[in-house]
């Protein structure tokens, strides 16, 4: 009677301190998540608390760490910024973005669509040729690219800029539309194409909500992707006038003889992270998917 | 023969105008300009003449950075302004590409042709023909605090006017206190350099480019790493602020208003910001010395052209010969503290009893400024040879280093 | 007879199908004719010729080519940014497989840690580094207030103002803002792997060490390939982070090869030499996008 039971007991014991080792292990690594979490958050919420200090405070030297007073001044100061204020870039960047989105959705879905159910001749080099796209990057031919912007007149424009955007969204987008296309059963389509529906209404009508999902990861890049560009923005674009965010800050950053406005600039980078943010927190999901789907190419 | 040429010439150009501003007041002329936003009375120029004349003129202010950018394409897609106020360093590649209208004979016309500021009227000029002339002026000088020298037991009525005063005063200063500094400089602006610091070249009878500008002089001219030198020794002996290395010329002006640095390279354009918003600094100005003595200035600022393709060219001439009369240099220039372009209205009724304002027009008599269509490849560009070169030898002592990168990039830019 | 049509149209079903495929594709391929491969052509056209913003162009065959090899920026720039990418990846990869392994199981809340280390990845590179590049001030910067409070530093320290520190925080700025990329990247190979491996491994008592080299690490092979190959990618072509924070300085010891095609293209106007630059860049990226298929080419 007894035996058994220490044995019982021991192993009891020997399990409680496996748990307790298991439970201790877990704590130290929520411990290390909190501790690395706090540090990746870090310089946006110092970028944030620096937003709402009084310009003065912002500019003092040394930085103080909580703010004495919170103001939304140097958001006030933004609207007024350069002549211009701040809500023409937001309203560049956000149009730029749209268009590149539409674009984006539009041609997308058409290309991947017709890559993923239609045969006709040269289609596989077609495909590649979209899709080779991928392998070079925009910024080894954004020389001819300019020179050809300025030939049609479409340099300073915001329209020219999403054109840029959309060609380079678009090998993702063809991929990832035409995977989508691909997964959905053949079925659905022929007894509609039986009772005698264009090609065009069965996917407005009847794929587009299959579909979806692609179509929501195509937009969110495309926006994404095109509210932080900075590079062919900053080429593109030589009138202050149609400058978007990014490349409106760097000219906060870099005040003509003068101080730089940091308060100022860092209430810019809040209202420049927050759309982009914003999107992905509430779309994570689909943001997600593209990721592997598009990275992952099997 | 040349006489009677020019004789004929000057006739004809009369009547045309005469032609021209009958013409003018039959049909109303509208006329575009560009200046890059810098702060010259520009506006109030163009405000003034719009208001007495039947022309008029529309004034677009194009950020600085995106002068040269803009006005190439422009050209490029055939709708330039009729008139540009143009970085006068930009001019000679401007008038290279032929994008300029060739105003030589306007410009011999003018009574006070000789007492235009000399080195603007040299940089408006390609293959002996006149293509600018000056606009708004400015050049280069050093500014010293005097309660700093007094403090230091200098003599604020005899600023140095050697390297080694110079040398002293700021040792002097710098000993006042730990957050006092006895001297700045923007080490990572390759624009502020070559505006405050050329001229310590020039004033000791050297330059980095050879009389006819067609090759760079640094490692043959002795006096450039000489120049380095004497930067090279402030910088070692902490007379600078540490942040001064890695200024990228947000500081240039702002850093002498904190009132801790004894003397800083500066231009006319700060004067008025300094008189206005720090009404406590008690300040001076004397020029730019040589190693031994002389004196020299980076001239700088804007010339005014015409450009090609312009409907409006006669027009244009007659808004560009009136900025430069009595009328628009002393009631518009020298009233708001700006220096008239031509030498001799260095005294006038405004800069009258104000030594620095004088001080700082009469540098421009002693202003040069290096005449190559490749300058803002060379001097301006911050990753141009002129910043690495100055980067090198100042801040890490690197002199013979430096001088043989810098010759070689020059060179390889001026051939390019 | 209204709904006759005229013989040429008359086609059958599959050529209709046919016809209707190619249209659908079609705007996309005339986008990517006209903004890709005429540029593409354009880019090696130009690169033979002397090509200004304004002003006469000139054919002058492969000067601009030879003229690259005497270029000491151009040179400095390609070392330079070999260097960088040597040096940047390693702590992307690392802290974003250590970050992976931590986030890797379902435990609670572990959806707002993954959420959070991958928030960076979303704000634009621009805009980050105007962060950092504020954090990172000598006078107004929070990490010299830290550093000095703590009095880990005698004085304010210049971070970019010599090339070495220069290069030690924008490697902090990069990872902080690209390595939640490669954390996805590498958590979607480690979740790829059985956990039954684990725990055979376990019963013959296998270590944390073995399991690591013997187990996770083969296995997601081609998860690992496409981290680093996408990270070495992303690191050739930076050009914001310096553009941004540096300028190419000190000493001009951060020019980056995008930067210095930039400068010739677009500050110098030499575009026919920046064409030349681009195309060797080309060169660079296609040799490691091949490299990319190469790794992770189906084993069958």
């Amino acid at each position: 009677m007894t035996a058994p039971a220490v044995h019982v007991q021991a192993e009891r014991s020997q399990q409680d301190i496996r748990r307790m080792r298991k439970r201790m292990l877990l704590w130290l690594q929520y411990l290390v998540l909190v501790v690395l979490a706090l540090l990746f958050l870090f310089p946006i919420a110092w970028s944030f608390i620096n937003s709402i200090k009084l310009p003065s405070e912002a500019m003092a030297v040394p930085p103080t760490y909580l703010p004495e007073e919170i103001s939304l001044r140097n958001y006030e100061e933004l609207t007024t910024y350069g002549k211009i204020g701040i809500a023409q870039h937001v309203y560049n960047s956000t149009v730029v973005a749209l268009i590149t989105v539409a674009g984006s959705i539009i041609l997308s879905t058409l290309g991947g669509y017709g890559f993923a159910r239609f045969d006709f001749p040269g289609k596989n080099v077609l495909f590649i040729m979209v899709l080779s796209t991928l392998m070079i990057p925009f910024q080894s031919i954004l020389i001819p690219l300019f020179v050809m912007i300025v030939q049609v007149d479409l340099h300073d424009t915001l329209f020219g800029l999403a054109l840029v955007y959309i060609t380079f969204q678009l090998p993702f987008g063809i991929f990832l539309m035409r995977n989508s296309f691909l997964a959905v059963p053949h079925e659905i389509e022929e007894s509609a194409l039986l009772d005698g529906c264009s090609s065009l209404s069965i996917l407005y009508r009847l794929m587009l909500r299959l579909v979806l999902p692609g179509i929501v990861t195509v937009a969110i890049y495309a926006f994404i992707n095109s509210w932080n560009e900075f590079l062919a923005a900053l080429i593109f674009m030589s009138d202050q006038d149609k400058f978007t965010l990014p490349v409106f800050l760097t000219t906060i950053r870099y005040g003509i003889w003068g101080d730089v406005n940091w308060g100022a600039l860092q209430a810019g980078v809040i209202v420049s992270i927050i759309p982009s943010l914003g999107i992905f927190l509430a779309l994570q999901r689909y943001y997600m998917d593209g990721l592997m789907g598009g990275a992952v190419k099997n | 023969m040349s006489i009677r040429k020019s004789f004929l010439l000057v006739l004809t150009i009369v009547i045309c105008l005469g032609a021209l501003s009958a013409a003018a007041q039959d049909d109303e002329v509208n006329m575009t300009m560009w200046v890059r936003s810098i702060p010259f009375q520009t506006q109030a120029l163009v405000d003034q003449w719009n208001a007495n004349n039947d022309s008029q003129i529309e004034l677009t202010v194009i950020p600085s950075g995106e002068f040269v950018t803009k006005m190439g394409a422009a050209i490029a897609a055939g709708e330039p302004p009729d008139i540009a106020s143009i970085d006068l360093i930009y001019t000679p590649a401007f008038a290279a590409a032929g994008q300029l209208v060739d105003i030589t004979e306007w410009v011999r016309q003018l009574p006070y042709v000789d007492d235009l500021t000399p080195a603007h009227m040299e940089l408006g000029m390609y293959e002996g023909r006149n293509y600018a002339v000056p606009t708004g002026v400015d050049g280069s000088f050093i500014v010293y605090n005097i309660d700093l020298f007094e403090q230091a037991g200098l003599d604020p009525e005899n600023p140095p006017s050697t390297w080694d005063e110079m040398l002293e005063a700021m040792r002097a200063i710098d000993a006042l206190g730990d957050d006092i500094y006895g001297y700045w400089f923007s080490m990572a602006c390759a624009g502020c350099n070559a505006f405050t610091f050329l001229p310590f070249i020039w004033a000791s009878g050297g330059d980095v480019l050879s009389d006819d500008y067609s090759e760079a002089t640094i490692t043959t001219d002795p006096t450039v790493g000489e120049a380095l030198a004497f930067y090279n020794t402030i910088w070692e002996e902490g007379l600078v602020p540490e942040g001064a290395s890695i200024d990228n010329g947000s500081n240039f002006v702002s850093a002498f208003t904190g009132g801790n640095i004894g003397m800083a390279g500066m231009g006319n354009f700060a004067i008025p910001l300094f008189t206005n918003d720090h009404p406590d600094l008690n300040f001076g100005v004397f020029h730019i010395p040589g190693k031994e003595g002389g004196a020299a200035s980076f001239g700088g600022g804007d010339v005014i052209a015409i450009a090609s393709g312009s409907a409006h060219v006669e027009e244009a001439w007659r808004f560009i010969e009136w900025t430069m009369s009595d009328e628009a240099q002393i009631e518009i220039y020298a009233a708001n503290g700006q220096i008239p372009v031509r030498l001799a209205l260095e005294d006038n009724k405004y800069f009258e009893g104000d030594e620095r304002q004088r001080t700082a027009a009469s540098a421009l008599r002693v202003g040069h400024t290096p005449y190559t269509t490749v300058y803002n490849d060379l001097f301006n560009d911050p990753n141009g040879p002129w910043l690495e070169m100055l980067q090198v030898a100042i801040l890490d002592g690197d002199i013979e280093g430096a001088l043989d990168l810098g010759q070689e990039r020059f060179t390889q830019i001026m051939e390019g | 007879m209204l709904t006759k049509q005229p013989a040429g149209f008359n086609l059958s079903w599959t050529q209709r199908r046919k016809l209707t495929g190619l249209l659908f594709v079609m705007p996309t391929v005339a986008f990517v004719t006209v903004f890709f491969i005429i540029p593409l052509i354009m880019t090696v056209y130009m690169s033979l010729h002397d090509w200004p913003l304004f002003g006469e162009r000139a054919y002058i065959g492969w000067e601009n080519y030879q003229e690259l090899s005497n270029d000491r920026q151009y040179l400095k720039s390609l070392d330079f940014t070999f260097r960088y990418t040597v040096l940047v990846t390693p702590p992307i990869f690392i802290l974003g497989f250590i970050l992976a392994s931590l986030v890797r199981h379902n435990i609670r809340y572990i959806g707002i840690f993954r959420t959070i280390f991958f928030l960076p990845v979303v704000i634009g590179l621009g805009v980050s580094s105007l962060l950092w590049v504020w954090m990172l001030d000598d006078r107004i910067g929070v990490f010299n207030k830290i550093l000095l409070d703590l009095n880990l530093v005698p004085k304010a320290q210049l971070f970019l103002g010599r090339p070495n520190t220069t290069m030690n925080v924008i490697i902090l700025s990069v990872v902080w803002k690209t390595v939640g990329f490669t954390m996805i990247l590498l958590l979607a190979g480690l979740q790829s792997i059985p956990d039954e491996l684990y725990e055979s491994a376990e019963v013959d008592g296998a270590g944390y060490f073995r399991k690591l080299f013997y187990i996770t690490l083969p296995l997601m092979r081609r998860f690992i390939a496409l981290a680093l190959i996408l990270s070495v990618i992303g690191s050739v072509l930076s050009f914001d982070q310096f553009y941004i924070m540096t300028r190419g300085g000190p000493r001009n010891s951060t020019i980056s090869i995008v930067f210095w095609i930039f400068n010739n293209s677009f500050t110098y106007f030499k575009m026919g030499y920046g064409a030349a630059m681009s195309i060797v860049l080309l060169g660079i990226l296609v040799a490691l996008t091949g490299l990319q298929l190469y790794v992770l080419r189906e084993k069958e």
